[in-house]
Protein backbone atom coordinates (compact mmCIF):
# COMPACT_ATOMS: atom_id res chain seq x y z
CA UNK A 1 0.00 0.00 0.00
CA UNK A 2 2.70 2.53 0.71
CA UNK A 3 4.31 1.56 -2.13
CA UNK A 4 1.72 1.97 -4.00
CA UNK A 5 1.35 5.81 -2.69
CA UNK A 6 4.86 6.67 -3.29
CA UNK A 7 4.72 5.41 -7.06
CA UNK A 8 1.47 7.66 -7.35
CA UNK A 9 2.91 10.22 -6.01
CA UNK A 10 5.77 10.36 -7.86
CA UNK A 11 4.04 10.48 -10.77
CA UNK A 12 1.82 13.23 -9.95
CA UNK A 13 5.07 15.27 -9.27
CA UNK A 14 6.50 14.18 -12.30
CA UNK A 15 2.98 15.30 -14.40
CA UNK A 16 3.22 18.54 -12.05
CA UNK A 17 7.21 18.91 -13.19
CA UNK A 18 6.29 18.71 -17.08
CA UNK A 19 2.99 20.87 -17.52
CA UNK A 20 5.03 23.58 -15.57
CA UNK A 21 7.90 23.29 -17.92
CA UNK A 22 5.89 22.85 -20.92
CA UNK A 23 4.05 26.34 -20.38
CA UNK A 24 7.36 28.16 -19.70
CA UNK A 25 8.68 26.91 -22.35
CA UNK A 26 5.66 28.12 -24.18
CA UNK A 27 6.32 31.57 -22.40
CA UNK A 28 9.89 31.29 -22.83
CA UNK A 29 8.98 31.39 -26.65
CA UNK A 30 6.89 34.54 -27.02
CA UNK A 31 9.16 36.29 -24.45
CA UNK A 32 12.30 35.40 -26.26
CA UNK A 33 10.71 36.59 -29.67
CA UNK A 34 9.33 39.72 -28.20
CA UNK A 35 12.76 40.42 -26.89
CA UNK A 36 14.40 39.81 -30.34
CA UNK A 37 12.11 42.19 -31.88
CA UNK A 38 12.85 44.87 -29.72
CA UNK A 39 16.61 44.12 -29.86
CA UNK A 40 15.83 44.96 -33.59
CA UNK A 41 13.92 48.09 -33.55
CA UNK A 42 15.33 51.27 -35.13
CA UNK A 43 15.55 52.90 -31.30
CA UNK A 44 17.23 49.88 -29.97
CA UNK A 45 20.31 49.90 -33.44
CA UNK A 46 20.96 53.59 -33.34
CA UNK A 47 23.32 53.07 -30.70
CA UNK A 48 25.31 50.47 -32.35
CA UNK A 49 24.95 52.26 -35.65
CA UNK A 50 26.36 55.72 -34.24
CA UNK A 51 28.86 54.41 -31.62
CA UNK A 52 30.28 52.19 -35.07
CA UNK A 53 30.51 55.27 -37.37
CA UNK A 54 31.92 57.36 -34.80
CA UNK A 55 34.84 55.13 -34.05
CA UNK A 56 35.56 54.81 -37.53
CA UNK A 57 35.67 58.10 -38.57
CA UNK A 58 37.90 58.93 -35.67
CA UNK A 59 40.01 56.40 -36.92
CA UNK A 60 40.17 57.54 -40.58
CA UNK A 61 40.54 60.93 -38.70
CA UNK A 62 43.64 59.91 -37.45
CA UNK A 63 45.11 58.81 -40.66
CA UNK A 64 45.29 55.02 -39.54
CA UNK A 65 41.98 53.89 -41.04
CA UNK A 66 39.91 53.58 -44.23
CA UNK A 67 41.20 53.26 -47.90
CA UNK A 68 42.51 54.94 -50.26
CA UNK A 69 41.02 52.81 -53.52
CA UNK A 70 40.14 55.95 -55.46
CA UNK A 71 43.74 57.26 -55.15
CA UNK A 72 45.27 54.38 -56.47
CA UNK A 73 42.95 53.82 -59.24
CA UNK A 74 44.13 57.51 -60.65
CA UNK A 75 47.54 55.98 -60.57
CA UNK A 76 46.63 53.27 -62.16
CA UNK A 77 44.28 52.91 -64.75
CA UNK B 1 37.96 41.13 -19.26
CA UNK B 2 37.94 40.90 -23.54
CA UNK B 3 34.85 42.63 -25.35
CA UNK B 4 33.29 40.36 -27.35
CA UNK B 5 33.89 41.07 -31.57
CA UNK B 6 31.82 40.76 -34.44
CA UNK B 7 33.81 40.23 -36.83
CA UNK B 8 32.94 41.33 -41.25
CA UNK B 9 35.11 38.08 -42.59
CA UNK B 10 35.08 39.35 -46.28
CA UNK B 11 36.61 38.37 -49.02
CA UNK B 12 38.14 41.53 -50.16
CA UNK B 13 38.44 43.13 -46.13
CA UNK B 14 37.86 42.49 -43.16
CA UNK B 15 36.05 44.59 -40.65
CA UNK B 16 35.87 43.94 -36.41
CA UNK B 17 33.20 45.84 -34.29
CA UNK B 18 34.32 45.29 -30.73
CA UNK B 19 31.20 45.72 -28.29
CA UNK B 20 31.28 49.15 -26.22
CA UNK B 21 33.24 50.44 -28.79
CA UNK B 22 32.08 50.16 -32.29
CA UNK B 23 34.82 49.62 -35.65
CA UNK B 24 37.84 49.25 -34.56
CA UNK B 25 39.40 47.33 -37.60
CA UNK B 26 39.33 47.81 -41.81
CA UNK B 27 41.68 46.00 -43.45
CA UNK B 28 42.26 44.16 -46.51
CA UNK B 29 42.01 40.34 -45.77
CA UNK B 30 45.22 40.07 -47.22
CA UNK B 31 48.78 37.84 -45.47
CA UNK B 32 51.97 38.33 -47.12
CA UNK B 33 53.93 35.14 -46.01
CA UNK B 34 57.67 34.17 -46.31
CA UNK B 35 57.72 31.66 -48.55
CA UNK B 36 60.33 29.45 -47.42
CA UNK B 37 59.91 29.54 -43.64
CA UNK B 38 56.00 30.11 -43.38
CA UNK B 39 56.30 33.27 -41.48
CA UNK B 40 54.24 35.89 -41.43
CA UNK B 41 55.74 39.19 -42.37
CA UNK B 42 52.41 41.57 -42.86
CA UNK B 43 48.58 41.45 -42.95
CA UNK B 44 45.82 43.91 -43.70
CA UNK B 45 46.61 46.90 -45.97
CA UNK B 46 50.60 46.43 -45.70
CA UNK B 47 49.70 42.98 -47.21
CA UNK B 48 47.35 44.24 -49.43
CA UNK B 49 50.34 47.10 -51.08
CA UNK B 50 52.10 44.03 -51.77
CA UNK B 51 50.19 41.65 -53.78
CA UNK B 52 51.97 41.28 -57.30
CA UNK B 53 54.77 43.80 -56.86
CA UNK B 54 56.79 40.74 -53.78
CA UNK B 55 60.18 39.09 -54.66
CA UNK B 56 59.83 35.33 -55.25
CA UNK B 57 60.33 34.48 -51.41
CA UNK B 58 57.10 36.39 -50.61
CA UNK B 59 53.89 35.91 -50.98
CA UNK B 60 50.65 37.81 -50.72
CA UNK B 61 47.66 35.93 -50.49
CA UNK B 62 43.45 36.22 -49.80
CA UNK B 63 43.19 33.51 -47.71
CA UNK B 64 39.30 33.27 -48.81
CA UNK B 65 37.76 33.06 -52.30
CA UNK B 66 33.69 33.30 -52.70
CA UNK B 67 33.13 34.05 -48.93
CA UNK B 68 35.12 30.59 -48.18
CA UNK B 69 37.88 29.68 -46.42
CA UNK B 70 40.43 27.99 -48.80
CA UNK B 71 43.36 27.84 -47.03
CA UNK B 72 42.55 26.88 -43.50
CA UNK B 73 46.01 27.20 -41.86
CA UNK B 74 46.36 31.03 -42.74
CA UNK B 75 42.65 32.07 -42.38
CA UNK B 76 43.54 30.92 -38.68
CA UNK B 77 46.64 33.15 -38.63
CA UNK B 78 45.00 35.94 -40.11
CA UNK B 79 42.47 35.69 -37.70
CA UNK B 80 44.38 35.21 -34.60
CA UNK B 81 46.59 38.38 -36.17
CA UNK B 82 43.47 40.06 -35.85
CA UNK B 83 42.43 39.20 -32.56
CA UNK B 84 45.91 39.95 -30.95
CA UNK B 85 46.05 43.43 -33.37
CA UNK B 86 42.25 44.59 -31.51
CA UNK B 87 43.78 43.28 -27.90
CA UNK B 88 42.86 40.10 -27.62
CA UNK B 89 45.47 37.33 -25.90
CA UNK B 90 46.03 33.87 -24.12
CA UNK B 91 44.23 35.07 -21.25
CA UNK B 92 41.67 37.30 -22.70
CA UNK B 93 39.03 35.02 -24.65
CA UNK B 94 36.49 36.75 -25.91
CA UNK B 95 32.87 35.82 -27.51
CA UNK B 96 32.74 36.34 -31.13
CA UNK B 97 30.01 36.73 -34.06
CA UNK B 98 31.46 35.96 -37.64
CA UNK B 99 29.32 37.19 -40.52
CA UNK B 100 29.45 34.97 -43.54
CA UNK B 101 27.87 34.09 -47.02
CA UNK B 102 24.42 32.30 -46.23
CA UNK B 103 25.30 29.72 -48.89
CA UNK B 104 28.23 28.57 -47.28
CA UNK B 105 28.55 24.29 -47.04
CA UNK B 106 28.54 22.56 -43.27
CA UNK B 107 32.08 22.22 -43.90
CA UNK B 108 32.81 25.87 -44.68
CA UNK B 109 31.41 26.54 -41.47
CA UNK B 110 32.91 24.36 -39.44
CA UNK B 111 36.02 25.56 -40.66
CA UNK B 112 35.35 29.28 -40.02
CA UNK B 113 34.25 28.89 -36.20
CA UNK B 114 36.96 26.40 -35.64
CA UNK B 115 39.66 28.74 -36.51
CA UNK B 116 37.99 31.55 -34.79
CA UNK B 117 38.06 29.00 -31.54
CA UNK B 118 41.63 28.20 -32.50
CA UNK B 119 42.71 32.10 -32.57
CA UNK B 120 41.62 32.53 -29.37
CA UNK B 121 37.55 33.16 -29.08
CA UNK B 122 35.61 31.80 -26.36
CA UNK B 123 32.61 30.98 -28.16
CA UNK B 124 32.08 31.70 -32.00
CA UNK B 125 28.99 31.73 -33.73
CA UNK B 126 27.64 32.90 -37.49
CA UNK B 127 25.65 35.20 -39.02
CA UNK B 128 24.37 35.39 -42.35
CA UNK B 129 25.91 38.19 -44.20
CA UNK B 130 22.31 39.92 -45.78
CA UNK B 131 20.49 39.37 -42.34
CA UNK B 132 23.60 40.92 -40.94
CA UNK B 133 23.57 43.80 -43.55
CA UNK B 134 19.47 44.39 -43.29
CA UNK B 135 20.21 45.50 -39.22
CA UNK B 136 23.58 46.99 -40.02
CA UNK B 137 21.59 49.41 -42.82
CA UNK B 138 18.89 50.05 -40.48
CA UNK B 139 16.27 48.74 -42.53
CA UNK B 140 12.73 48.32 -40.15
CA UNK B 141 13.19 44.05 -39.97
CA UNK B 142 11.15 44.29 -36.72
CA UNK B 143 7.57 44.78 -38.79
CA UNK B 144 6.26 42.49 -40.38
CA UNK B 145 7.00 44.43 -44.06
CA UNK B 146 9.22 42.87 -47.33
CA UNK B 147 12.82 44.40 -46.49
CA UNK B 148 14.56 43.16 -49.28
CA UNK B 149 18.39 43.87 -49.02
CA UNK B 150 21.16 42.82 -51.87
CA UNK B 151 24.87 42.40 -50.80
CA UNK B 152 27.58 42.67 -53.17
CA UNK B 153 30.47 41.50 -52.02
CA UNK B 154 33.92 40.73 -53.36
CA UNK B 155 33.35 36.97 -53.69
CA UNK B 156 29.34 36.29 -53.87
CA UNK B 157 26.44 38.05 -54.15
CA UNK B 158 23.46 37.46 -51.91
CA UNK B 159 19.73 39.29 -51.98
CA UNK B 160 17.44 38.20 -49.17
CA UNK B 161 13.43 39.52 -48.12
CA UNK B 162 13.66 39.48 -44.32
CA UNK B 163 10.48 40.30 -42.53
CA UNK B 164 9.77 40.11 -38.62
CA UNK B 165 13.58 39.16 -38.31
CA UNK B 166 13.81 36.48 -40.53
CA UNK B 167 15.00 35.20 -43.96
CA UNK B 168 11.59 34.86 -45.80
CA UNK B 169 13.56 34.40 -49.36
CA UNK B 170 17.20 34.26 -49.95
CA UNK B 171 19.65 33.52 -53.63
CA UNK B 172 23.34 33.64 -53.84
CA UNK B 173 25.61 33.35 -55.81
CA UNK B 174 29.42 32.97 -55.72
CA UNK B 175 30.07 35.99 -58.17
CA UNK B 176 31.26 39.24 -56.60
CA UNK B 177 33.62 42.02 -57.47
CA UNK B 178 36.80 40.19 -57.67
CA UNK B 179 35.18 38.25 -60.88
CA UNK B 180 34.80 41.54 -62.33
CA UNK B 181 38.17 42.65 -61.48
CA UNK B 182 39.29 39.37 -63.06
CA UNK B 183 37.06 39.72 -66.26
CA UNK B 184 38.51 42.97 -66.98
CA UNK B 185 41.89 41.22 -66.64
CA UNK B 186 41.07 38.20 -69.23
CA UNK B 187 39.19 41.16 -71.60
CA UNK B 188 42.71 43.54 -71.70
CA UNK B 189 45.06 40.16 -72.05
CA UNK B 190 42.27 38.65 -74.65
CA UNK B 191 41.80 41.85 -76.78
CA UNK B 192 45.01 44.38 -76.33
CA UNK B 193 47.24 41.23 -75.47
CA UNK B 194 48.60 43.06 -72.50
CA UNK B 195 48.87 41.44 -69.10
CA UNK B 196 47.66 43.62 -66.09
CA UNK B 197 47.72 42.44 -62.01
CA UNK B 198 44.68 42.45 -59.74
CA UNK B 199 45.18 45.37 -58.38
CA UNK B 200 45.22 47.15 -61.78
CA UNK B 201 42.29 45.77 -62.75
CA UNK B 202 40.51 46.92 -59.55
CA UNK B 203 42.09 49.99 -60.16
CA UNK B 204 40.26 50.16 -63.89
CA UNK B 205 36.63 49.29 -62.61
CA UNK B 206 36.72 52.20 -59.69
CA UNK B 207 37.50 54.61 -62.22
CA UNK B 208 35.50 53.72 -65.66
CA UNK B 209 33.91 50.79 -64.40
CA UNK B 210 29.95 50.81 -64.97
CA UNK B 211 27.41 48.61 -65.35
CA UNK B 212 25.02 50.94 -67.27
CA UNK B 213 25.96 53.98 -69.65
CA UNK B 214 26.77 56.88 -67.20
CA UNK B 215 26.65 60.53 -67.95
CA UNK B 216 30.52 61.51 -67.24
CA UNK B 217 32.21 58.70 -69.16
CA UNK B 218 35.91 59.29 -69.64
CA UNK B 219 38.85 56.74 -71.03
CA UNK B 220 41.39 55.13 -68.95
CA UNK B 221 45.12 54.72 -69.73
CA UNK B 222 46.30 51.22 -68.77
CA UNK B 223 49.66 50.01 -68.12
CA UNK B 224 50.56 46.31 -68.32
CA UNK B 225 53.32 44.12 -69.85
CA UNK B 226 52.66 43.27 -73.83
CA UNK B 227 52.23 39.68 -74.50
CA UNK B 228 53.78 39.43 -77.65
CA UNK B 229 57.01 41.64 -76.82
CA UNK B 230 57.22 41.31 -72.74
CA UNK B 231 57.89 45.22 -72.87
CA UNK B 232 56.32 47.83 -70.54
CA UNK B 233 53.24 49.00 -73.09
CA UNK B 234 50.36 51.86 -72.44
CA UNK B 235 46.64 50.71 -73.83
CA UNK B 236 43.31 53.42 -73.81
CA UNK B 237 40.18 51.69 -72.47
CA UNK B 238 36.74 53.43 -73.19
CA UNK B 239 33.98 52.33 -70.42
CA UNK B 240 31.99 50.66 -73.38
CA UNK B 241 34.67 47.94 -73.89
CA UNK B 242 34.62 47.29 -69.66
CA UNK B 243 31.03 47.46 -69.39
CA UNK B 244 31.14 44.39 -72.85
CA UNK B 245 33.99 43.05 -69.97
CA UNK B 246 32.48 42.47 -67.19
CA UNK B 247 28.60 42.11 -68.55
CA UNK B 248 28.72 38.42 -67.99
CA UNK B 249 29.33 39.01 -64.21
CA UNK B 250 26.81 41.65 -64.16
CA UNK B 251 24.18 39.95 -65.43
CA UNK B 252 24.64 36.58 -63.50
CA UNK B 253 23.95 39.53 -60.06
CA UNK B 254 21.62 40.96 -61.63
CA UNK B 255 19.34 37.26 -62.31
CA UNK B 256 20.08 36.15 -59.14
CA UNK B 257 18.13 39.53 -57.66
CA UNK B 258 15.62 38.79 -59.89
CA UNK B 259 15.10 35.19 -58.84
CA UNK B 260 15.17 36.26 -55.50
CA UNK B 261 11.84 38.39 -56.17
CA UNK B 262 10.13 35.75 -58.11
CA UNK B 263 10.43 33.76 -54.55
CA UNK B 264 8.91 36.39 -52.14
CA UNK B 265 5.16 35.49 -51.37
CA UNK B 266 3.10 38.22 -52.93
CA UNK B 267 2.00 40.04 -49.37
CA UNK B 268 5.53 40.92 -49.28
CA UNK B 269 6.43 41.66 -53.05
CA UNK B 270 4.25 44.53 -52.98
CA UNK B 271 6.41 46.20 -50.03
CA UNK B 272 9.45 46.14 -52.49
CA UNK B 273 7.24 48.78 -54.96
CA UNK B 274 6.79 51.08 -52.70
CA UNK B 275 10.02 50.56 -50.06
CA UNK B 276 12.23 49.38 -52.75
CA UNK B 277 15.36 47.35 -52.56
CA UNK B 278 18.85 47.83 -50.52
CA UNK B 279 22.19 47.65 -52.09
CA UNK B 280 25.31 47.38 -49.73
CA UNK B 281 28.74 46.25 -49.84
CA UNK B 282 31.37 47.47 -51.94
CA UNK B 283 30.41 45.87 -55.55
CA UNK B 284 27.25 47.65 -54.71
CA UNK B 285 29.10 50.57 -55.46
CA UNK B 286 29.93 49.97 -59.37
CA UNK B 287 28.86 53.04 -61.07
CA UNK B 288 25.08 52.27 -62.97
CA UNK B 289 24.64 48.86 -61.37
CA UNK B 290 21.53 50.28 -59.07
CA UNK B 291 19.92 51.54 -62.27
CA UNK B 292 20.85 48.66 -63.83
CA UNK B 293 18.98 46.65 -61.57
CA UNK B 294 16.06 49.04 -60.87
CA UNK B 295 15.91 49.07 -64.87
CA UNK B 296 15.37 45.00 -65.07
CA UNK B 297 13.05 44.62 -62.17
CA UNK B 298 11.11 47.85 -62.51
CA UNK B 299 11.48 47.73 -58.58
CA UNK B 300 13.19 51.17 -56.53
CA UNK B 301 16.92 50.45 -55.79
CA UNK B 302 18.56 52.75 -52.78
CA UNK B 303 22.15 52.47 -52.00
CA UNK B 304 22.60 52.04 -47.76
CA UNK B 305 24.24 55.07 -46.18
CA UNK B 306 26.96 52.44 -44.60
CA UNK B 307 27.26 50.33 -47.32
CA UNK B 308 30.86 49.05 -46.79
CA UNK B 309 30.33 48.77 -42.94
CA UNK B 310 26.37 47.48 -43.03
CA UNK B 311 27.48 44.24 -42.40
CA UNK B 312 29.98 44.64 -39.25
CA UNK B 313 27.59 46.88 -37.88
CA UNK B 314 24.73 44.57 -38.08
CA UNK B 315 27.02 41.98 -36.62
CA UNK B 316 27.89 44.09 -34.13
CA UNK B 317 24.16 44.84 -32.85
CA UNK B 318 23.89 41.39 -32.75
CA UNK B 319 26.93 40.98 -29.86
CA UNK B 320 25.43 43.99 -28.28
CA UNK B 321 22.10 42.17 -27.60
CA UNK B 322 23.96 38.80 -27.35
CA UNK B 323 21.17 36.94 -25.31
CA UNK B 324 18.01 38.54 -27.07
CA UNK B 325 19.67 38.07 -30.69
CA UNK B 326 21.15 34.19 -30.24
CA UNK B 327 18.31 33.19 -31.57
CA UNK B 328 20.09 34.68 -35.21
CA UNK B 329 22.86 32.39 -34.73
CA UNK B 330 23.16 30.10 -38.17
CA UNK B 331 22.14 26.93 -37.07
CA UNK B 332 19.81 28.09 -34.42
CA UNK B 333 16.48 28.21 -36.22
CA UNK B 334 16.56 24.53 -36.97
Amino acid sequence: MTVLIVVIAVVVVVVVAWLITRSRRTDDGVEGFRRQIDALSSDARRPTIDRGLGEEESEEADGSGGTDAQGDADDGA
Amino acid sequence: MARDLAIDLGTANTLVYMKGRGIVLNEPSVIALNRQTGEVLATGREAWQMIGRTPGYIVAVRPLRGGAITDFEITERMIRLLLQRVGVSRFTRPKVVICVPSAITEVERRAVTDAARRAGAADANLIEQPMAAAIGADLPIDEPVGNMVIDIGGGTSETAVISLGGIVALEAVRVGSFDIDAAIQNYVRREHGIAIGERTAEEIKVAIGSADPTHDENQAEVRGRDLMTGLPKTVLLTPEEVRFAIEDVVSSIVSSVIRCLSKAPPELSQDFLVRGMYLVGGGGLLRGLAERIERETEVPVRMSNVPLEAVVLGAGHVIEHYEALRSMFMGARH
